[in-house]
Protein backbone atom coordinates (compact mmCIF):
# COMPACT_ATOMS: atom_id res chain seq x y z
CA UNK A 1 0.00 0.00 0.00
CA UNK A 2 2.79 2.57 0.89
CA UNK A 3 4.23 1.92 -2.73
CA UNK A 4 0.84 2.68 -4.01
CA UNK A 5 0.70 5.75 -2.10
CA UNK A 6 4.07 6.92 -3.56
CA UNK A 7 3.39 6.19 -6.64
CA UNK A 8 -0.01 8.47 -6.64
CA UNK A 9 1.50 11.39 -5.11
CA UNK A 10 4.10 11.38 -7.88
CA UNK A 11 0.80 10.75 -10.34
CA UNK A 12 -1.25 13.59 -8.67
CA UNK A 13 2.09 16.18 -9.03
CA UNK A 14 2.49 15.17 -13.07
CA UNK A 15 -0.78 15.40 -13.92
CA UNK A 16 -2.19 18.57 -11.47
CA UNK A 17 1.37 20.40 -12.59
CA UNK A 18 2.27 20.92 -8.68
CA UNK A 19 5.27 22.73 -9.40
CA UNK A 20 7.90 22.49 -7.24
CA UNK A 21 6.35 19.92 -4.79
CA UNK A 22 7.91 16.25 -4.22
CA UNK A 23 5.61 13.37 -3.21
CA UNK A 24 7.36 13.85 0.33
CA UNK A 25 5.47 17.09 0.57
CA UNK A 26 2.37 15.53 0.15
CA UNK A 27 0.54 14.42 3.90
CA UNK A 28 -1.24 11.19 2.81
CA UNK A 29 -3.88 12.28 5.50
CA UNK A 30 -5.01 15.45 4.16
CA UNK A 31 -7.51 16.61 2.48
CA UNK A 32 -6.88 16.73 -1.41
CA UNK A 33 -9.63 20.27 -1.56
CA UNK A 34 -10.14 23.07 0.28
CA UNK A 35 -7.07 23.29 3.08
CA UNK A 36 -5.15 20.38 1.90
CA UNK A 37 -3.47 21.18 -1.79
CA UNK A 38 -6.10 23.37 -2.17
CA UNK A 39 -6.97 21.62 -5.50
CA UNK A 40 -10.45 22.86 -7.40
CA UNK A 41 -12.76 21.53 -10.10
CA UNK A 42 -10.82 20.76 -12.27
CA UNK A 43 -8.27 19.13 -10.61
CA UNK A 44 -10.68 16.96 -9.51
CA UNK A 45 -12.17 15.69 -13.09
CA UNK A 46 -8.05 15.59 -13.94
CA UNK A 47 -7.85 13.06 -10.93
CA UNK A 48 -10.91 11.16 -12.37
CA UNK A 49 -9.15 10.70 -15.72
CA UNK A 50 -6.49 9.56 -14.27
CA UNK A 51 -8.23 6.63 -11.73
CA UNK A 52 -9.38 6.13 -15.73
CA UNK A 53 -6.57 5.92 -17.56
CA UNK A 54 -3.84 4.51 -15.30
CA UNK A 55 -6.16 2.33 -12.94
CA UNK A 56 -9.09 1.24 -15.90
CA UNK A 57 -11.62 2.55 -12.89
CA UNK A 58 -14.46 4.71 -14.16
CA UNK A 59 -16.71 6.44 -11.82
CA UNK A 60 -20.27 6.61 -12.18
CA UNK A 61 -20.75 10.02 -11.53
CA UNK A 62 -18.75 12.68 -10.27
CA UNK A 63 -20.34 12.71 -6.63
CA UNK A 64 -18.96 9.69 -6.30
CA UNK A 65 -15.25 11.70 -6.27
CA UNK A 66 -16.13 13.93 -3.01
CA UNK A 67 -15.52 10.33 -1.00
CA UNK A 68 -12.61 8.75 -2.85
CA UNK A 69 -10.64 12.34 -3.10
CA UNK A 70 -11.17 12.69 0.61
CA UNK A 71 -6.92 12.07 1.15
CA UNK A 72 -4.43 10.16 -1.00
CA UNK A 73 -4.56 7.46 1.13
CA UNK A 74 -8.20 6.85 1.17
CA UNK A 75 -7.63 7.34 -2.95
CA UNK A 76 -5.23 4.15 -2.56
CA UNK A 77 -7.58 2.10 -1.16
CA UNK A 78 -10.23 2.61 -3.66
CA UNK A 79 -7.76 1.82 -6.09
CA UNK A 80 -6.33 -1.00 -4.44
CA UNK A 81 -10.11 -2.76 -4.39
CA UNK A 82 -11.53 -1.10 -7.79
CA UNK A 83 -8.03 -1.26 -9.86
CA UNK A 84 -8.59 -3.15 -13.55
CA UNK A 85 -5.30 -2.72 -14.79
CA UNK B 1 -10.57 65.68 -26.57
CA UNK B 2 -10.10 66.14 -22.24
CA UNK B 3 -8.14 63.21 -21.76
CA UNK B 4 -10.24 61.28 -19.87
CA UNK B 5 -7.20 58.33 -18.18
CA UNK B 6 -3.56 58.09 -17.57
CA UNK B 7 -1.38 55.23 -18.31
CA UNK B 8 0.54 54.81 -14.71
CA UNK B 9 2.45 52.00 -15.78
CA UNK B 10 3.35 49.81 -19.25
CA UNK B 11 5.07 46.46 -19.66
CA UNK B 12 6.43 44.50 -22.57
CA UNK B 13 7.23 40.33 -22.90
CA UNK B 14 8.66 39.92 -25.88
CA UNK B 15 10.88 36.18 -27.03
CA UNK B 16 13.96 38.69 -25.72
CA UNK B 17 12.82 40.68 -23.14
CA UNK B 18 11.10 41.93 -20.74
CA UNK B 19 10.54 45.94 -19.96
CA UNK B 20 8.67 47.33 -17.50
CA UNK B 21 7.82 51.24 -17.84
CA UNK B 22 10.17 50.46 -20.64
CA UNK B 23 13.31 49.66 -18.89
CA UNK B 24 14.34 46.40 -19.41
CA UNK B 25 14.56 44.06 -16.01
CA UNK B 26 15.34 40.51 -18.09
CA UNK B 27 17.19 39.16 -21.18
CA UNK B 28 16.31 35.68 -22.51
CA UNK B 29 19.68 33.33 -22.05
CA UNK B 30 19.27 30.33 -24.33
CA UNK B 31 21.28 28.43 -21.56
CA UNK B 32 18.39 28.74 -19.33
CA UNK B 33 16.71 25.32 -19.34
CA UNK B 34 13.42 26.88 -18.11
CA UNK B 35 11.09 27.57 -20.52
CA UNK B 36 10.77 31.60 -20.69
CA UNK B 37 7.54 32.28 -18.65
CA UNK B 38 8.66 30.27 -16.07
CA UNK B 39 11.76 32.12 -16.10
CA UNK B 40 10.23 35.58 -15.50
CA UNK B 41 7.39 34.07 -13.40
CA UNK B 42 10.65 33.10 -11.12
CA UNK B 43 12.47 36.34 -11.44
CA UNK B 44 9.98 38.69 -10.56
CA UNK B 45 8.82 36.51 -7.30
CA UNK B 46 5.42 35.86 -8.29
CA UNK B 47 4.20 33.48 -5.81
CA UNK B 48 0.69 31.72 -7.48
CA UNK B 49 1.24 27.66 -7.90
CA UNK B 50 -2.11 28.24 -10.45
CA UNK B 51 0.31 29.74 -13.05
CA UNK B 52 2.02 26.37 -13.80
CA UNK B 53 -1.83 24.81 -14.58
CA UNK B 54 -2.32 27.32 -17.14
CA UNK B 55 -1.73 27.93 -20.90
CA UNK B 56 0.71 30.14 -22.18
CA UNK B 57 -1.60 32.48 -23.14
CA UNK B 58 -2.57 32.72 -19.84
CA UNK B 59 0.97 32.77 -17.74
CA UNK B 60 2.10 35.55 -20.11
CA UNK B 61 -1.22 37.92 -19.06
CA UNK B 62 -1.21 37.17 -15.72
CA UNK B 63 3.12 37.98 -15.69
CA UNK B 64 1.74 41.36 -17.58
CA UNK B 65 -0.37 41.92 -14.81
CA UNK B 66 1.75 41.34 -12.24
CA UNK B 67 4.39 43.34 -14.25
CA UNK B 68 1.82 46.30 -14.41
CA UNK B 69 0.50 46.14 -10.45
CA UNK B 70 3.42 45.03 -8.02
CA UNK B 71 4.68 48.35 -7.59
CA UNK B 72 1.26 49.77 -7.30
CA UNK B 73 -0.53 50.60 -4.10
CA UNK B 74 -4.13 49.24 -4.39
CA UNK B 75 -6.14 46.71 -1.85
CA UNK B 76 -5.21 43.15 -2.76
CA UNK B 77 -8.12 41.63 -0.55
CA UNK B 78 -11.20 43.08 -1.49
CA UNK B 79 -13.10 42.85 -5.31
CA UNK B 80 -12.78 46.14 -7.06
CA UNK B 81 -15.62 46.22 -9.12
CA UNK B 82 -13.85 49.94 -10.25
CA UNK B 83 -11.74 48.29 -12.37
CA UNK B 84 -11.42 47.15 -16.02
CA UNK B 85 -9.61 44.93 -17.88
CA UNK B 86 -9.76 45.36 -22.43
CA UNK B 87 -6.96 42.73 -24.46
CA UNK B 88 -6.90 41.89 -27.67
CA UNK B 89 -4.88 39.57 -29.44
CA UNK B 90 -4.59 37.44 -32.92
CA UNK B 91 -3.86 33.79 -32.57
CA UNK B 92 -6.75 33.60 -29.95
CA UNK B 93 -6.14 30.78 -28.01
CA UNK B 94 -4.75 28.64 -31.13
CA UNK B 95 -1.52 28.47 -28.97
CA UNK B 96 -3.51 25.95 -26.53
CA UNK B 97 -6.19 24.98 -28.76
CA UNK B 98 -3.45 22.87 -31.06
CA UNK B 99 -2.19 21.09 -27.88
CA UNK B 100 -5.34 20.08 -26.69
CA UNK B 101 -6.20 18.79 -30.37
CA UNK B 102 -2.70 17.04 -29.94
CA UNK B 103 -3.75 15.27 -26.74
CA UNK B 104 -6.57 13.70 -28.43
CA UNK B 105 -5.39 12.92 -31.81
CA UNK B 106 -3.76 9.43 -29.90
CA UNK B 107 -6.04 5.95 -30.34
CA UNK B 108 -7.41 5.37 -26.91
CA UNK B 109 -6.94 9.48 -25.88
CA UNK B 110 -8.00 10.72 -22.47
CA UNK B 111 -9.03 14.43 -22.92
CA UNK B 112 -7.79 16.43 -20.56
CA UNK B 113 -10.13 18.76 -18.56
CA UNK B 114 -7.09 21.04 -17.34
CA UNK B 115 -6.13 21.35 -21.08
CA UNK B 116 -9.53 21.77 -22.50
CA UNK B 117 -10.93 25.06 -20.28
CA UNK B 118 -8.33 26.96 -21.89
CA UNK B 119 -9.48 26.58 -25.43
CA UNK B 120 -11.06 29.67 -25.40
CA UNK B 121 -8.90 33.50 -25.60
CA UNK B 122 -10.95 35.70 -23.34
CA UNK B 123 -10.23 32.89 -20.12
CA UNK B 124 -7.26 35.03 -20.01
CA UNK B 125 -9.11 38.35 -18.63
CA UNK B 126 -10.84 35.68 -16.06
CA UNK B 127 -7.57 34.47 -14.87
CA UNK B 128 -6.37 37.75 -14.40
CA UNK B 129 -9.74 39.29 -12.86
CA UNK B 130 -9.51 36.46 -10.18
CA UNK B 131 -5.74 36.88 -9.49
CA UNK B 132 -6.12 40.77 -8.64
CA UNK B 133 -9.78 40.76 -7.54
CA UNK B 134 -10.85 42.67 -10.68
CA UNK B 135 -14.74 42.64 -10.52
CA UNK B 136 -15.41 45.00 -13.06
CA UNK B 137 -16.23 44.94 -16.86
CA UNK B 138 -14.12 42.61 -18.94
CA UNK B 139 -13.66 42.35 -23.08
CA UNK B 140 -11.45 40.68 -24.99
CA UNK B 141 -11.23 41.28 -29.03
CA UNK B 142 -9.16 39.04 -31.47
CA UNK B 143 -7.55 41.29 -34.18
CA UNK B 144 -5.08 41.16 -37.03
CA UNK B 145 -3.08 43.74 -35.65
CA UNK B 146 -2.75 45.51 -31.97
CA UNK B 147 -5.01 48.64 -32.90
CA UNK B 148 -3.70 50.97 -31.04
CA UNK B 149 -7.04 53.67 -31.99
CA UNK B 150 -9.44 51.31 -31.53
CA UNK B 151 -8.11 50.49 -28.34
CA UNK B 152 -8.21 54.04 -27.06
CA UNK B 153 -11.60 54.31 -28.44
CA UNK B 154 -13.00 51.43 -26.57
CA UNK B 155 -10.99 52.96 -22.97
CA UNK B 156 -13.03 56.35 -23.72
CA UNK B 157 -16.12 54.07 -24.02
CA UNK B 158 -16.10 51.82 -21.22
CA UNK B 159 -14.81 55.13 -18.92
CA UNK B 160 -17.64 57.08 -20.06
CA UNK B 161 -20.55 54.11 -20.24
CA UNK B 162 -19.63 53.29 -16.15
CA UNK B 163 -18.84 56.05 -13.68
CA UNK B 164 -17.45 54.24 -11.02
CA UNK B 165 -14.89 52.65 -13.24
CA UNK B 166 -11.28 54.11 -12.03
CA UNK B 167 -8.97 52.07 -13.36
CA UNK B 168 -8.81 49.42 -16.55
CA UNK B 169 -5.76 47.14 -17.41
CA UNK B 170 -5.50 46.61 -21.11
CA UNK B 171 -3.40 46.13 -24.25
CA UNK B 172 -2.25 43.15 -26.48
CA UNK B 173 -1.74 39.75 -25.33
CA UNK B 174 -0.78 37.33 -28.48
CA UNK B 175 1.15 33.99 -27.93
CA UNK B 176 1.29 31.61 -30.39
CA UNK B 177 4.19 28.51 -29.72
CA UNK B 178 7.33 30.23 -28.29
CA UNK B 179 6.24 33.37 -29.69
CA UNK B 180 5.24 35.99 -27.16
CA UNK B 181 4.37 39.61 -28.21
CA UNK B 182 2.94 41.04 -24.86
CA UNK B 183 2.38 44.72 -24.66
CA UNK B 184 -0.06 45.98 -21.54
CA UNK B 185 -0.66 49.11 -19.87
CA UNK B 186 -2.76 49.79 -16.54
CA UNK B 187 -4.37 53.13 -17.03
CA UNK B 188 -6.33 55.04 -14.08
CA UNK B 189 -9.19 57.60 -14.90
CA UNK B 190 -7.97 61.64 -14.72
CA UNK B 191 -9.10 63.47 -11.74
CA UNK B 192 -12.55 63.40 -9.98
CA UNK B 193 -14.69 60.87 -11.66
CA UNK B 194 -17.87 62.89 -11.46
CA UNK B 195 -16.23 65.80 -13.41
CA UNK B 196 -14.89 63.54 -16.36
CA UNK B 197 -18.16 61.87 -16.57
CA UNK B 198 -20.09 65.34 -16.66
CA UNK B 199 -17.86 67.12 -19.16
CA UNK B 200 -16.57 64.01 -21.36
CA UNK B 201 -15.37 66.37 -24.09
Amino acid sequence: MEELIYKLKEEIIDVLNLEGMKPEDIDENAPLFGEGLGLDSIDALELIVLLEKNYGIKLKNANEGKEIFKSVRVMADYINEHKTK
Amino acid sequence: MEQLFDVVATCRISDKEVLVNQESILYHSRENEQDWLSTIYHHIGLQYPKFFKMDRLCKAGILGAELLLKDYTYDHETVKDDWGIILMNAASSLDNDRHYQETISEDNYYPSPAVFVYTLANIVTGEIAIRYKIGGESSFYVMPDFDEELMRELLVQAFNADPKLTHILYGWANVDQDQYDVRMFFCKRRGNIKTSINNPS
